[in-house]
């Protein structure tokens, strides 16, 4: 897969690292980037569609609300960074999606339930709960220098291993 | 960078979305002015053709939920056809099956609407 120029990668023996431009365009290079990341870190393909789910929701919500084009950020940076970090570690895979726009209240967010927003025919309110189904860990944090770092982990279970089918849908309170 | 392709189609009164490609917060807005064409024409009688989708978001799940239930409320509907199987698992495992209609037959997709 060709990389769009913007788009910087650091290879390191524990890691992969993903510099690029906060802005939809780069979202498909991303989701190339994280899926080829999981299946190499030996992570069944059913598992690593649900990881290319949740990054692309953490990406698309830097981009839209940390980032948003009503921000501060969007007016001082032209083009704000997106810096998602991988790591495969023995029996899971952790990604840390870090920008430095405008903080998202993380602890004061209560995600409505999924199958009351689906019954109202609501397009959206999924973004949160979704990242709970699809993986296994989800942790947000701030820093004192302004960076907010979204981390998002999958348990790599052995090849056959059941998921719990969906029906509970209401994810853990953060 | 990918993008989405959108063909129409016209089957008697009802219109055919063909996809290709992903649908993900960059490319669903032009299926969102797509369809939302054809609902300001009074065309609430849809199937979209997913056989060639790649990818599709929490966005694009959203607008299927918003479009079915448009649709329904106009005595039409919101199909999907051919749903990919990678696709398929997600939206199982999501609960989004609760809502969504699903077929894997086109003339079975075409049949049964209220507009025909």
């Amino acid at each position: 897969m060709k990389l769009p120029d913007k788009i910087r990668l650091t290879v390191q023996p524990e890691k992969l690292l993903i510099r690029a431009p906060g802005m939809g365009c780069h979202l498909a290079a991303i989701r190339g980037l994280v899926c080829d990341t999981a299946r190499r870190a030996g992570v069944p393909e059913d598992d690593v569609a649900q990881v290319e789910l949740a990054v692309d929701e953490a990406c698309s919500n830097v981009i839209e609300h940390a980032y948003g084009v009503d921000h501060q950020w969007h007016r001082q940076e032209h083009t704000p960074e997106i810096c998602i970090e991988i790591r495969p570690e023995p029996g899971r895979l952790v990604i840390e999606i870090t920008d430095h726009g405008r903080r998202f209240d993380w602890a004061g967010y209560r995600p409505q339930d999924m199958q009351v927003l689906m019954q109202a025919g609501k397009t959206n309110g999924y973004g949160v709960s979704i990242m709970h189904r699809c993986m296994d860990e989800v942790s947000y944090r701030s820093d004192a220098n302004g960076a907010n770092t979204l981390r998002l982990v999958k348990y790599i279970k052995p090849h056959g291993a059941v998921r719990p089918a969906a029906g509970a849908d209401q994810p853990p309170v953060p | 960078m990918k993008e989405v392709r959108i063909d129409l189609e016209t089957r008697g009164a009802v219109d055919v979305i063909r996809l290709t490609g992903s649908l993900d917060m960059y490319s669903l807005p032009q299926l969102v002015a797509q369809v939302q064409t054809l609902f300001a024409q009074g065309h609430y009688c849809v199937v979209v053709d997913c056989r060639n989708l790649e990818y599709i978001g929490s966005a694009g799940l959203g607008a299927f939920i918003g479009f079915s239930t448009q649709s329904r409320e106009h005595h039409g509907d919101f199909k999907l056809l051919s749903v990919p199987e990678r696709i398929f698992k997600i939206i199982t495992l999501l609960g989004f099956t609760k809502v969504l209609r699903l077929y894997t037959s086109e003339q079975e997709a075409l049949d049964g609407f209220a507009c025909g």
